[in-house]
C-alpha cells in the first residue's frame, strides 16, 4: 500500500489503529483465530483493550502442521496479554484433499478451522469471528481467504488498510514481544505442491528449522521440502555468513540430521511464496 | 530452460559443477563451495539461472560419499 507523501508512516498507522478500534467496538465482541504471530497478537492486544478481555476469545487451532515452537510462543503471548484462550484440535490431516497437497491446500485447512470456530463463537455469544489477515495479504495466492469468506470470517486489519509494516510499528509502540518476530506460516507450506502432507515430512521440516535456529540462524528461514532434497532459504544477510565453508557444512549436517538425504542452499535466499513461484501459481 | 547453457555460464564465473533440473529449480552440485558467500558472485549465478529460464538456483555441496553421483558418465 502506498502512503501519501509528507505524512509520517507512524501517524498513518495511528489513524488506522483508531479505525481498527472503532471497527471492533461496532461489533462488540469477537472470537479471534489466534496463532501467536505478529498479526493476530497485535489484533488480540487491540481487541482486548477496545472491548475488554471478557468480550474477546483467542482460539488456537492445533494440528501436526502447527509448529510446537509456534504453539509455545502463542501461549506466551496470550499470557503476556492476559487473554482468554481456548485450544481446539483441527483434523485437516484426515482430509485426503488436504493431504494430497494441491496448490489450494490452504482452502481445505481453513475450511476445517473456520467450520469449528464459527459454531464456537455462536455458543459463546460472540458477535463475529475474525482473523489476522492484513492488507498486504490481499495480494498473492491466498486460497485460505475463500474459506474465510464462506464462513463469514472478517479480517479487520485488512479492512482498515493495516499493512504488515503498520502492524509491526504499532506492535512495537505497544511493547508487544512479537513486533520483530519473523512470519511463521504453517509447516505444510514448506512442502512442494503434490508432495503429500504427512506427519513425518512435517516433522523433518520442523526439526531442520529448529536445528538451524539452534545454530544461530536468525531472521527469515524456510526449509523447503522437495522429497529427497531439502532446499534452505535464508535472509540475504544470513546467506553471506552461512555460505562460508565451515558454517555451510554445519548447516548441511544439521538439516541432514533432521532426516533429509540431500541439502541445497537457495542462492537467492528467502522469498515469500517461493513454492508458488516455482510452480507458477498466481493469484486468481 | 537450457541446462547446458546454464552450466556453461556458471563455469565462466568459476562455478564448475553439474546442474540437476527439478522443474524450474536448478540444483548446482559442486565439490566445493567456490566462494558463494560473496554477494556479487551469488548475484551473477542467480542471474545466469534466470536468463536460462530457471526461477530458483540452489547450491548442493557434495562430500566424498556423494562424489560418484555427480559424474554423469
Amino acid at each position: 500500500m502506498t502512503e501519501p507523501r509528507g505524512v509520517p508512516a507512524t501517524s498513518l498507522a495511528d489513524e488506522k489503529e483508531r479505525a481498527l478500534v472503532a471497527w471492533l467496538r461496532d461489533r462488540g465482541s469477537v472470537l479471534l483465530g489466534f496463532s501467536g504471530g505478529v498479526d493476530s497478537a497485535y489484533l488480540a492486544s487491540v481487541a482486548a483493550e477496545a472491548l475488554g478481555r471478557e468480550r474477546v476469545l483467542a482460539v488456537i487451532g492445533r494440528s501436526a502442521s502447527y509448529p510446537e515452537e509456534q504453539w509455545r510462543v502463542a501461549r506466551e503471548v496470550a499470557t503476556h496479554l492476559d487473554l482468554p484462550v481456548a485450544e481446539i484440535d483441527t483434523e485437516e490431516m484426515a482430509d485426503a484433499r488436504y493431504v494430497s497437497n494441491p496448490s489450494n491446500r490452504c482452502y481445505f485447512c481453513k475450511t476445517e478451522l473456520w467450520s469449528k470456530l464459527a459454531p464456537l463463537a455462536r455458543d459463546r455469544g460472540l458477535a463475529v469471528v475474525i482473523d489476522g489477515t492484513n492488507a498486504d495479504d490481499l495480494s498473492g495466492h491466498r486460497p485460505g481467504m475463500q474459506a474465510a469468506r464462506e464462513h463469514g470470517v472478517r479480517s479487520p486489519l485488512a479492512e482498515v488498510g493495516m499493512t504488515k509494516r503498520d502492524v509491526r510499528d504499532r506492535s512495537r509502540a505497544r511493547g508487544l514481544p512479537t513486533w520483530s518476530q519473523p512470519s511463521a506460516p504453517c509447516l505444510s507450506s514448506r512442502l512442494q505442491y503434490g508432495l503429500s502432507v504427512t506427519p513425518e515430512r512435517l516433522g523433518q521440516v520442523e526439526r531442520a528449522e529448529r536445528r538451524l535456529r539452534d545454530l544461530g540462524i536468525s531472521g527469515d528461514l524456510r526449509v523447503r521440502h522437495h522429497g529427497d532434497l531439502a532446499r534452505v532459504e535464508l535472509s540475504r544477510e544470513m546467506l553471506a555468513l552461512w555460505l562460508s565453508p565451515i558454517p555451510m557444512r554445519m548447516m548441511i549436517a544439521a538439516v541432514r540430521a533432521a532426516g533429509f538425504a540431500r541439502v541445497a542452499i537457495d542462492l537467492r535466499g528467502f522469498r515469500s511464496g517461493s513454492l508458488n513461484i516455482l510452480n507458477e501459481v498466481t493469484a486468481a | 530452460m537450457n541446462v547446458e547453457n546454464l552450466e556453461r555460464a556458471l563455469a565462466e564465473i568459476g562455478l564448475h559443477g553439474i546442474v540437476e533440473v527439478r522443474g524450474s529449480l536448478a540444483v548446482l552440485r559442486m565439490e566445493a563451495d567456490a566462494g558463494l558467500a560473496d554477494d556479487e558472485l551469488r548475484f551473477l549465478a542467480v542471474d545466469a539461472a534466470e536468463r536460462n529460464g530457471f526461477t530458483h538456483l540452489a547450491l548442493e555441496v557434495v562430500d566424498d560419499a556423494d562424489r560418484a553421483a555427480i559424474h554423469r558418465d
